[in-house]
């Protein structure tokens, strides 16, 4: 009996052993601990909390685990990620490394991703490159900024047109027109709109931004203004289009804004520019096309901004409205084409 | 069986106590304590309980440490002596406890097993058996080979517990109250086997009892403990002719019919 | 017997040098701090005792594993089961076998098997070198010329010492075959991804920590068990005695440890 105890204690421990071996190896091959692996390294300016151990993911596979985080230089940080063997002959010198985030509570992992056959493969201790797009951040501060013109824009016309309801002379003639005057009132009512879409769209900006940080490398002509764009009809059916030409847009707005406020600070110093202009009747009349063009810009402005926030809606409301506003837009087009040759 | 058959050593001294003291706290236990055996010679120590008479025996084996006094086993100090040759000398040395005190989770053959197997390992399984049986018939019961110590009555323990020191074959053999909550018929029997194992095994011996009977019939001499020291040292009729109360009170209660000691 | 009880007497008549509860206490920590000394110095010295050892594995590991067995098993059910709720709230039932591997296998399972033991094999040593000891076994093995504290002692305490590592990996494992079993009733996850997303929180400290806690546990046990049993006193009562204070003392022990381990191990995370 006494004999047969020490087997039962035997098979016992190696019961135990078996468990534990198991485990060791099970935990090993899931954390790749056996797997022969090779160091790629990355420098990135923010890491946004990557731990040590996250995870690196190449097409969605995990091919490695982040191993050193330093600092480097004055503010940007190393990342040292071991890869496994197995994953080098896919990754590619032109690949690059970003953050990105894994999971419910969004755990920081890195990404690898692009490169292509032309390039030869990464070795041991390679540089990955990092792509610093537009953030989120970037782009609420543009938003902002847009803001705060259209702002300073609507209260210079206010008072612009305060003075031409009190002022007198040349400017009654501005005055004495009642369609002038309708005009004036609902374009400040539609800028007063377009401030308030882009308040809320701003707010509601964080669910817009995924989508503006991937068009943002789309910008293709910042230099468009939207005068040109209202009087286009290509380029504003590039608009209704697509969301590339919504950034383009509102890029353009912020330029566009400026310069209607250095022309309302004008109007207002009520020096000689502004004599010029109110002693010329045709300088009047192209402030009268201005303005109607300023209210249909402004108008479809707000149109692009409600659809902004309905970003998903965004190609079904704009290809309903598509022809509408098309027509619309041609009408207003004929009228401020009238107005200025008048 | 008659003590008389028994051969005595004069010259050969197995243990020597001299000046023997040991204190636990304020209470001296043994105060002074001489004491000397011979070869084949068994002493009977007597005395009340609480006096120090198993304190004496577990220092000559080396389970309590004397305070001061010199404790002789076959000429080595046991509280000098390393660990090592302590357990040396306690191979030679058998202690019956009173309470018998058989490892409770092993059988009788695993008992007797015990002690032979740990201390002689060249032997093997069938001249371990051989001792096994041999000493289980030399305390007379070879038919609890297979038992379990709590199935045995109280004098087949003391017995088993006696055959385990046996089977060492001790030269001295130390006895911690052998007939204490025994029947007369089971006290004569110890009693005899006391002297068997006198005769047969040839060792000397201790033993503690305040049995007078038993002390009568196993001892050679008598040694009457009280305070500390013995009190007198020598045959039974020498040491109970003496009219020392102390002495007299265990006489009469032991052998006399009609007596004073008790107040009825 | 007589000695003992005369003992008592005596430490009744003695000056204390604070209290008799106080002194009793540092008493003690001493007494324990010897009683750890001796077991170093006679585990290590020769002979050893291999087949008491093997004999005492098998009966605090083997006659255990039940025990701890059903015990980890209903741990790693109930667990589960009232885990789920409160992550169904959030919509992360399948983080359950995460959440799960790490309470049993860095928590629970050291502990409740340690608990488990302290209760059954704590005991047990209290009581049965109680008794060998009031009945003066302990004497007699001593006489018969064989260390009781290497044979009694030393192979005790090394054997539930290592014992308890394996009891913890047959509790972990039965706990989380327990989990497994009511997230597959529920949820119907696979045993693979079962254990694939039970692993992933888990890292091989972690298991490390778990088998190093189980150790000191077992030792712990052992000592507790061995010392109250070993140092039993005043009979029967006695031997109750011991067997009582190596249960509450283990257990008391086993918690402070593991505030303890869990502060230390954390530090080197």
């Amino acid at each position: 009996m006494k004999d047969n105890r020490s087997v039962i204690v035997g098979i016992f421990i190696l019961f135990g052993l078996v468990i534990l071996i198991t485990t060791i190896f099970t935990l090993g091959g899931q954390k790749k601990a056996f797997v022969k692996s090779f160091a790629l390294r990355a420098i990135f300016n923010d890491v946004s909390g990557l731990a040590i151990g996250a995870n690196v993911l190449f097409s969605g596979v995990k091919i490695g685990t982040v191993k050193k985080i330093e600092f480097y230089g004055d503010s940007q940080v190393r990342v040292i990620m071991s890869i496994e063997n197995d994953a080098e002959s896919h990754i590619h010198k032109n690949a690059l490394a970003k953050i990105g985030s894994d999971g419910l509570i969004g755990n920081k992992i890195v990404v690898i991703y692009g490169g292509d056959k032309t390039q030869p493969q990464v070795v041991k201790n390679d540089l990955l490159k990092v792509e610093n797009g537009m953030s989120t951040d970037d782009m609420l501060v543009t938003l902002q900024q847009n803001n705060k013109n259209l702002v300073d824009i609507t209260s210079s016309f206010k008072s612009i047109s305060k003075k031409i309801d009190a002022g007198n002379g040349i400017l009654g003639k501005l005055v004495n027109d009642p369609a002038l005057g309708v005009k004036l009132t609902s374009t400040i009512d539609n800028l007063q709109a377009t401030v308030d879409n882009f308040k809320t769209a701003s707010l509601s900006g964080k669910v817009v931004m995924g989508d503006f940080e991937r068009l943002s490398g789309n910008f293709k002509n910042p230099t468009n203004s939207i005068n040109r764009i209202a009087n286009d009809s290509v380029a504003y059916n590039k608009i209704v289009g697509t969301v590339t030409q919504l950034q383009n847009a509102a890029s353009s707005l912020n330029k566009f804004t400026a310069n209607l406020k250095t022309v309302s600070d004008r109007l207002n110093r009520k020096d000689s520019p502004l004599g010029l202009m109110l002693n010329d009747s045709a300088t009047a009349n192209s402030l009268k096309g201005m303005i109607n063009n300023l209210q249909a810009s402004s108008s479809k402005l707000n149109d692009d901004l409600e659809a902004v926030q309905h970003n998903f809606l965004l190609k079904g409301f704009f290809k309903k409205r598509a022809k509408e506003q098309e027509k619309e837009k041609e009408k207003e087009q004929e009228k401020s084409k009238g107005n200025i040759v008048q | 069986m008659d003590k008389k058959d028994t051969q005595i050593d004069t010259q050969e001294t197995v243990i020597s106590i001299k000046d023997l003291k040991k204190s636990f706290g304020p209470l001296n236990v043994l105060n002074g304590v001489n004491l000397e055996i011979k070869k084949g010679e068994n002493v009977a120590v007597l005395g009340r309980s609480g006096t120090g008479k198993s304190v004496l025996i577990k220092i000559i084996s080396g389970l309590l440490k004397p305070d001061s006094g010199l404790v002789k086993v076959f000429g080595q100090e046991v509280d000098k002596i390393s660990e090592k040759e302590l357990q040396e000398l306690r191979l030679k040395i058998g202690f019956s406890f009173q309470n018998s005190a058989l490892y409770d989770s092993m059988s009788v053959r695993e008992n007797l097993k015990f002690p032979l197997v740990r201390n002689k390992r060249d032997l093997n399984d069938k001249e371990v058996n051989e001792a096994i049986e041999s000493v289980l018939n030399d305390v007379g019961l070879p038919q609890t080979i297979n038992q379990m110590p709590s199935e045995l009555s109280g004098g087949q323990k003391k017995r088993i517990g006696i055959a385990r020191t046996l089977i060492l074959k001790p030269e001295i053999m130390l006895y911690d109250e052998p007939t204490s909550g025994l029947d007369p018929i089971t006290c004569i029997e110890l009693n005899n086997l006391i002297l068997k194992v006198q005769k047969e095994y040839r060792t000397s011996s201790i033993i503690i009892t305040h049995d007078l009977t038993c002390a009568k019939i196993t001892g050679n001499k008598v040694a009457i403990l009280n305070e500390g020291k013995f009190l007198k040292i020598g045959g039974f009729e020498e040491v109970f002719s003496s009219h020392d109360t102390y002495i007299k009170t265990f006489y009469d209660y032991n052998f006399t019919e009609n007596n004073k000691i008790y107040e009825r | 017997m007589e000695s003992t009880s005369k003992n008592s007497d005596i430490t009744a008549k003695k000056k204390y040098l604070i209290s008799k509860g106080i002194d009793g206490f540092f008493e003690d920590i001493y007494d324990l701090y010897q009683f750890i000394l001796r077991f170093f110095k006679e585990a290590f010295s020769a002979p050893v005792e291999w087949k008491e050892i093997v004999n005492q594995c098998y009966q605090v590991g083997y006659k255990t594993l039940l025990l701890v067995s059903v015990t980890g098993f209903i741990t790693g059910t109930v667990f589960t089961k009232q885990s789920r709720p409160s992550l169904s709230a959030f919509g992360a039932a399948s983080w359950l076998p995460s959440l799960v591997s790490i309470a049993i296998i860095k928590t629970m399972a050291p502990l409740i098997t340690a608990l488990i033991a302290a209760g059954k094999v704590g005991s047990n040593m209290g009581a049965e070198l109680g008794s060998m000891k009031v009945t003066e076994q302990i004497d007699a093995m001593e006489v018969s010329a064989t260390n009781p504290f290497k044979f009694l002692v030393v192979s005790r305490i090394l054997a539930i010492t290592f014992m308890m590592p394996v009891l913890v990996l047959y509790t972990g494992l039965v706990g989380m075959m327990g989990a497994y079993l009511n997230v597959h009733s529920n949820e119907l996850t696979s045993f693979t991804s079962f254990f694939i997303s039970a692993f992933k929180s888990i890292e091989f400290k972690d298991i490390f920590s778990s088998l190093f806690k189980a150790l000191c546990y077992g030792f712990t046990i052992g000592v507790a068990g061995c010392y109250q049993g070993y140092y039993a006193q005043n009979g029967t009562q006695g031997v109750g005695r011991a067997a009582n204070l190596a249960v509450v003392f283990s257990m008391f022990l086993i918690f402070v440890e593991e505030l303890l381990i869990v502060q230390v191990l954390n530090s080197f995370r």
